[in-house]
């Protein structure tokens, strides 16, 4: 039993090496056929394969869909579902080529010894030592019948788990928590009240700043105004305690976030939707120049 | 003469004397956190009532896309999530779009649901499961409403999504009832538009990400949101948990009065200076 166990581990261990091994064989393949053709060639090659994906998912997306098996599908669903499980194949493939362009230019910076090729050496012992040991550590967070792929090593545990979880984690929390400081100098700096619409600015600033964090709550009850809308808003929008209950910082940060803040951003949205399909019908077409054959 | 003199060192005082008053600022408040409650804005009111309605066994999928970067907001706001999704008995699985948000988003799943009173919990797949990294999104979110198991086929620590217990009788997103996008960048749009309809999407953004949300609120695509570490605070408050969120949420708050006062003393200063120079 423990045989035929080890045995289907190793199986499914080969079986994925061969299917990576061929899935790169199969891309460098296909690269170097079409390095083997003409410009014109591969761009033809290029400009058929884009406008076809292009029209599957556009037709899938548009055409009627029927119930099967309870779920609403046409002629083209499971095609598409094909394709969209080999797109996150050919996504993790663009780590492979973007890590491949990274060790070529690196290393030859540290064979050249070009200037500053120290850092270089950095970078490349970096990748290689957590390249490795991540990839272990993932293996063996893996089970083949309730055994793991590949056996975990204590050692390799904690360095990874050292670099990981106390160098990157906290260098890339501590890198962005650098803005924060920046920012408070930029604004002393800079933010200077020159204009009308300066001072627009500013003042819109101040009520969303402070009236989105507690302490704009506790401010305005601390001046006495209301903690609570009135029951009577709805019968009386204009009552003393419900217009007080509009000056609260709180609820001018929320109306300044709602009705000013949210139409803008949503202009912004729909002109960026529309850029955006026109790229994409342009992308579609091949119409742009930049192709790249 | 002295008081221009001042006005104007003022205006040029050396930079790492801001970051050392911030950074005192910010470590007073980490030190010595104290409970200052927040107004309850609706978006998040929206997301807590929607978590609270489900019954146990609902399954809920949490997209968790975020790195380090954003620890400071997005783990909070996950923590909390995670809480109250533990409370109701709801089952939850986990997906990442970032690559450290795979391992990130576990550690701190596991974390909570150990910390748990519910025992369910305790053990990986009963309730809950990570399904791992996802390259693209858009695919992964389109495969899964097809058929949950050929589009991810096994979770982070191999098992095939089909034999965890945690996911019988799911076949696709369609047999989940929420999914909460806890993200510093812009995957709502692709939950909103390739989820299958029946799926309510709820929204746990970085704070400079809200204002997108606010749009699918008016239209009524997102249940509710968290906006940043102060959305995590305001859920915090309403489940009625001291987590993170109450930690932080001071330093946050006196960090924005700490700006405004200097932005109004750094003009102040070129006002001062200005007329002293006019004076002379």
């Amino acid at each position: 039993m423990q045989l035929a166990l080890d045995m289907s581990r190793d199986g499914a261990t080969w079986m994925m090496a061969a299917i990576v091994v061929l899935a790169f064989l199969g891309m460098f393949g296909l690269v170097f056929l079409l390095q083997m053709l003409s410009t014109q060639g591969r761009r033809a090659i290029v400009v058929a394969v884009t406008f076809i994906a292009g029209l599957i998912f556009a037709l899938e997306f548009f055409l009627p869909a029927q119930p099967v098996d309870g779920q609403d599908k046409n002629f083209l669903s499971d095609p598409t579902l094909q394709i969209q499980n080999f797109l996150q194949v050919v996504a993790g493939m663009a780590l492979g080529l973007g890590t491949y362009g990274l060790l070529r230019l690196h290393l030859r910076n540290v064979v050249q010894k070009r200037a500053q090729w120290g850092y270089s050496a950095s970078l490349l012992i970096s990748l290689v030592v957590m390249g490795f040991l991540s990839i272990w550590h993932s293996l063996g967070e893996k089970n083949v019948e309730g055994q793991p792929l590949v056996a975990t090593n204590e050692t390799a545990e904690y360095i990874f788990s050292v670099l990981f979880n106390n160098m990157i984690v906290q260098m890339d929390a501590a890198m962005f928590s650098l803005i924060a400081f920046y920012i408070f100098s930029a604004a002393y700096r800079a933010f200077r009240i020159r204009s009308i619409e300066a001072t627009i600015l500013m003042a819109t600033a101040m009520i969303v700043m402070i009236g989105i964090v507690p302490l704009g709550k506790a401010i305005s009850e601390g001046i006495g105004l209301p903690a609570e809308l009135p029951p009577e808003y709805a019968k009386e929008p204009f009552s003393l305690t419900a217009i007080l209950y509009s000056l609260k910082l709180p609820t001018m940060a929320d109306w300044i976030l709602k009705t000013l803040n949210a139409p803008a951003t949503r202009a912004i949205e729909f002109g960026v939707a529309v850029g955006g399909l026109a790229t994409a019908i342009r992308l579609w077409l091949s119409m742009d120049r930049g192709l790249g054959v | 003469m002295q008081q221009q003199n001042i006005w104007t060192k003022l205006i040029r005082v050396d930079r790492r004397i801001l970051y050392l008053i911030l950074f005192l600022n910010i470590a007073v408040f980490l030190m010595f956190p104290f409970k200052m409650p927040a107004t309850i804005t609706s978006p998040a009111r929206g997301l807590y009532d929607a978590v609270d309605s489900l019954q146990p066994n609902d399954l809920v999928m949490i997209s968790s896309n975020w790195s380090a970067s954003t620890m400071a907001e997005n783990q909070p706001q996950l923590e909390a999530i995670i809480k109250h999704l533990i409370r109701k008995g709801a089952r939850f699985t986990l997906v990442s779009n970032e690559a450290q948000s795979r391992d990130l988003s576990k550690r701190i799943a596991v974390g909570v649901t150990q910390s748990s009173d519910n025992a369910e919990y305790h053990t990986y797949g009963q309730k809950w499961a990570h399904l791992g990294f996802v390259t693209d999104l858009i695919a992964a979110i389109r495969g899964m409403g097809s058929n949950l198991s050929e589009a991810v086929k096994q979770d982070v620590e191999g098992t095939p999504i089909d034999q965890l217990p945690v996911l019988q009788g799911a076949k696709s997103l369609k047999d989940y009832k929420m999914v909460i996008d806890v993200t510093p960048s812009g995957t709502l749009p692709y939950w909103i538009s390739y989820r299958p309809p029946n799926l309510i999407v709820g929204y746990a953004p970085t704070s400079v990400m809200a204002a997108e949300g606010f749009t699918y609120l008016d239209s009524k695509q997102l249940v509710g949101m968290i906006t940043g570490l102060k959305g995590a605070h305001e859920y915090e408050q309403l489940m009625g948990e001291t987590g993170l969120g109450h930690k932080f949420i001071n330093a946050i708050s006196f960090s924005h009065v700490l700006i405004l006062l200097f932005i109004g003393l750094g003009n102040l200063a070129m006002i001062m200076a200005r007329r002293a120079q006019g004076e002379a």
